[in-house]
């Protein structure tokens, strides 16, 4: 057993669980099986949706956490808008019912690399940040609005503004692409002007 | 005990609500649309004035088949109407009616984006129903609207934000508690705005063009017989009475009025019971709008409007304090 | 035009003033419609008029009106005279299945036995149901409403022209006739007191009075039928 494990365990014990450790464990569990189905399942809008039931389950996980913000942010995000992006791109190719039979692509072990590597990556980062941090849940609310929105805009701003920087210049790059059918006929136009 | 007790009043209320509000609303525009256009509406159901047409619906839609088209994706089909109607219910925890302590189902800490996220799963009911339903006009009708939602999602969520700075703080009570009279006129346009697209996130006219009958027969609904379908529309309905409750709590003020103390929940039904006129009114009054004039609309019109009103906001409020 | 939004406000403002009037709604089983007088319903046949010519059935552009019937004599009407032969309906059916409501044969019976009836509600749930006998058709006729009164100043109808003619006539006839009793009445009396006066001339005078008299009535209903031909 390492020390922070045995910390932990010694602090608050893992062989008492209380209600809410034991429904975010469940949570987690159902949160896993719907990403691993997310990504097996050989019928694409059953694989957004299952992504759905993911990223739902990671919301709950929040609210155990009393993220409430956090949580319905994600729900407002991923759930409202990006999935709904990813359905309506998926119509727009007109999806079959059924299981596509090109759904699996060459990638496969790459991507499982790619994957497992973020995935520690993830672990590694958040285990090593918060160690043996314990939220009282007895003793109010954590993660409220106010206290995440204090630690944003005042310990975390610059993240912040960095990340906004990101989403502009995604964007920019979305107008770009998308400009991109305009070229031709301007060359065309110049040829006539020529 | 005690609290079990009063979780479960409160439920119980809520689902009440839940029950006959939609049916109220139903109703109304039965009888508002017709004499609109010069009719009388139900007249025979319930023998005074058809009072009781949209029980004889619901007997009616109970009766029928349940079909599910050989093609179709079974479960996710069978899914989407829950999908569709559930989130409604859930949002209706989070309004609150009176100033009391207990007139709301439940105080959300997060009030707005609750409110706004759960309503944007909803639609996803929509989503699934056009996909599964293994029919062109159904897959045209959700196409239509995840476009619709996207381009009607933001404007709501600026103007929603706009409030919350008002007020400062995301809280539905807590915004009522801030509330005072001249914020009607200071989000005036905010209000207007967050109230049209909550009209075309809820594909009521003039912005139906996904299930416009004349061009894709009923949208993603197309295929849906009996219960199923019925719950598609006590969705539509229901989602007109939280749009409604939700333009009164935010823009409004909710509970505030002559007596509040006393009133205060007939004052927010009453702001809601207008607003749901309106609803009605505008179905009447205009025609359906194409879709490229809906998105136009809502990119060049709604969140330039809804930017101004954060700013306008932001202005004001760095002023007064 | 002018204010943007100005058209939306007044959608609007049409819509709820259109709210605030009375509905148009009929609420037909419950109230009855109101009907225009020449609303074409149902065809009602006054057999009385009927004289069994056919020239309904043979206009009927759809062949849907049927008519049975037989000849009768009837003995003469003054002894010595001849004996007459008459049609007698035995049959008059129209089939409403097949009517297509043209009036062709309203317009072309000579009798007025024909009328147009604003009854509507005669559906039945077998097609040959709609086959209706003499006997409705004469039910029928008891809606007919009265026809529309003439315009203000308007030329007299023919028949009613010539009816008075023949009445005038037969009035005169008999006052006439009353006259001449009496001047024979008067006669008498004056013979019983004085034999000798010259009776010859109230003799005379009554001779071609008499005839004139009972010829009164056929004489007219001749004027009359020239009336309903023209």
């Amino acid at each position: 057993m390492s020390p922070a494990l045995h910390l932990a365990a010694t602090g608050h014990g893992f062989l008492s669980p209380t209600g809410v450790e034991i429904a975010f464990l469940l949570v987690g569990i159902a949160t896993l099986g719907a990403a691993v189905l997310t990504v097996t399942t050989k019928q694409l809008v059953h694989a957004a949706l299952w992504l759905v039931v993911a990223l739902g389950g990671i919301a709950v996980e929040y609210l155990l956490l009393t993220a409430e913000f956090i949580a319905w942010v994600q729900v407002l995000i991923y759930v409202g808008s990006v999935v709904v992006l990813l359905l309506f791109g998926l119509m727009l190719t007109k999806a079959p019912i059924g299981p596509s039979p090109d759904a699996d692509s060459g990638n496969r072990p790459a991507a499982l690399a790619v994957a497992v590597a973020a995935a520690g990556l993830l672990v590694w980062v958040v285990v090593d940040a918060f160690r043996t941090t314990w939220i009282e849940l007895d003793k109010g609310v954590q993660g409220s609005t106010a206290a995440s929105g204090e630690s944003l805009f005042r310990h975390w701003v610059l993240p912040f503004e960095a990340l906004s920087v990101l989403l502009l210049a995604a964007l920019v790059g979305a107008i770009v692409l998308s400009r991109k059918t305009a070229e031709p006929r301007d060359a065309q136009s110049g040829k006539e002007k020529r | 005990m005690n609290d079990v007790l009063d979780v479960a009043l409160r439920l119980l209320a809520l689902l009440l609500a839940f029950l006959v509000l939609p049916l109220l609303v139903g109703q109304t525009e039965h009888k508002v649309m017709a004499h609109m256009q010069g009719r009388l509406g139900p007249m025979y159901a319930g023998g005074f004035h058809g009072w009781a047409q949209l029980v004889a619906d619901g007997v009616k839609f109970a009766q029928k088949e349940d079909v599910v088209p050989n093609g179709a994706d079974r479960r996710i089909f069978q899914l989407a109407p829950a999908v569709a109607l559930l989130p409604y219910l859930l949002v209706l925890v989070a309004i609150p009616v009176g100033p009391a302590e207990g007139a709301v189902g439940q105080v959300v800490d997060a009030g707005i984006f609750f409110v706004l996220a759960v309503m944007g799963v909803g639609v996803l009911g929509s989503l699934m129903a056009g996909w599964a339903s293994a029919n062109k006009f159904s897959l045209l009708g959700g196409l239509r609207t995840a476009a619709q939602l996207m381009a009607y999602e933001l404007p709501m969520l600026l103007t929603a934000a706009s409030v919350a700075m008002a007020a400062g703080t995301v809280s539905l009570p807590g915004i009522l508690e801030a509330f005072e009279w001249w914020w009607v006129p200071w989000q005036i346009v905010g209000g207007v705005v967050f109230f049209t697209a909550g009209l075309a996130e809820l594909q009521r006219p003039p912005f139906d063009a996904p299930i416009a009958d004349s061009e894709i027969i009923f949208g993603a609904y197309t295929e849906y017989t009996g219960l199923r379908f019925a719950l598609f529309l006590l969705a539509e309905y229901a989602g007109i009475v939280i749009l409604c409750g939700l333009t009164t709590v935010l823009f409004l003020g909710g509970w505030h009025g002559p007596f509040a103390d006393g009133l205060g929940w007939l004052w927010t039904l009453l702001k809601t019971a207008v607003l749901a006129f309106v609803v009605i009114w505008l179905r009447v009054s205009y025609p359906r709008l194409r879709e490229d004039q809906l998105q136009r609309f809502a990119w060049t019109c709604l969140i330039p409007l809804s930017l101004a009103q954060i700013a306008l906001t932001g202005v004001v409020k760095v002023v007064i304090s | 035009m002018g204010i943007p939004g100005s058209g939306l406000a007044k959608g609007l403002a049409v819509t709820l003033r259109t709210m605030t009037r009375k509905s148009h709604t009929a609420q037909y089983p419950d109230a009855q419609p109101e009907l225009p007088p020449r609303t074409r319903g149902v065809i009602g046949l006054f057999e009385e008029n009927c004289t069994v010519c056919m020239l309904c059935a043979r206009e009927c552009p759809d062949w849907c009106i049927y008519i049975d019937s037989h000849k009768e004599t009837v003995p003469p009407a003054a002894p010595g005279g001849r004996e007459r032969s008459r049609n007698v309906l035995d049959r008059f059916a129209i089939d409403f299945a097949l009517c297509m409501y043209c009036g062709i044969c309203i317009e072309v019976c000579p009798f007025d036995a024909l009328f147009w009836s604003p009854e509507f509600e005669y559906a039945e749930e077998d097609i040959r149901d709609l086959t209706h006998e003499r006997d409705k058709l004469r039910e029928w006729m008891w809606t007919v409403p009265a026809p529309p009164a003439l315009d203000p100043r308007a030329e007299e109808p023919k028949e009613i022209g010539a009816a008075r003619k023949a009445a005038d006539k037969l009035a005169a006839a008999e006052a006439a006739q009353a006259a001449a009793a009496a001047e024979a009445a008067q006669a008498e009396t004056e013979r019983a007191s004085d034999t000798s006066d010259g009776p010859n001339g109230t003799n005379t005078s009554d001779g071609p009075n008499g005839p004139n008299a009972s010829d009164g009535p056929s004489a007219g209903s001749g004027t009359d039928g020239n009336g309903a031909a023209t």
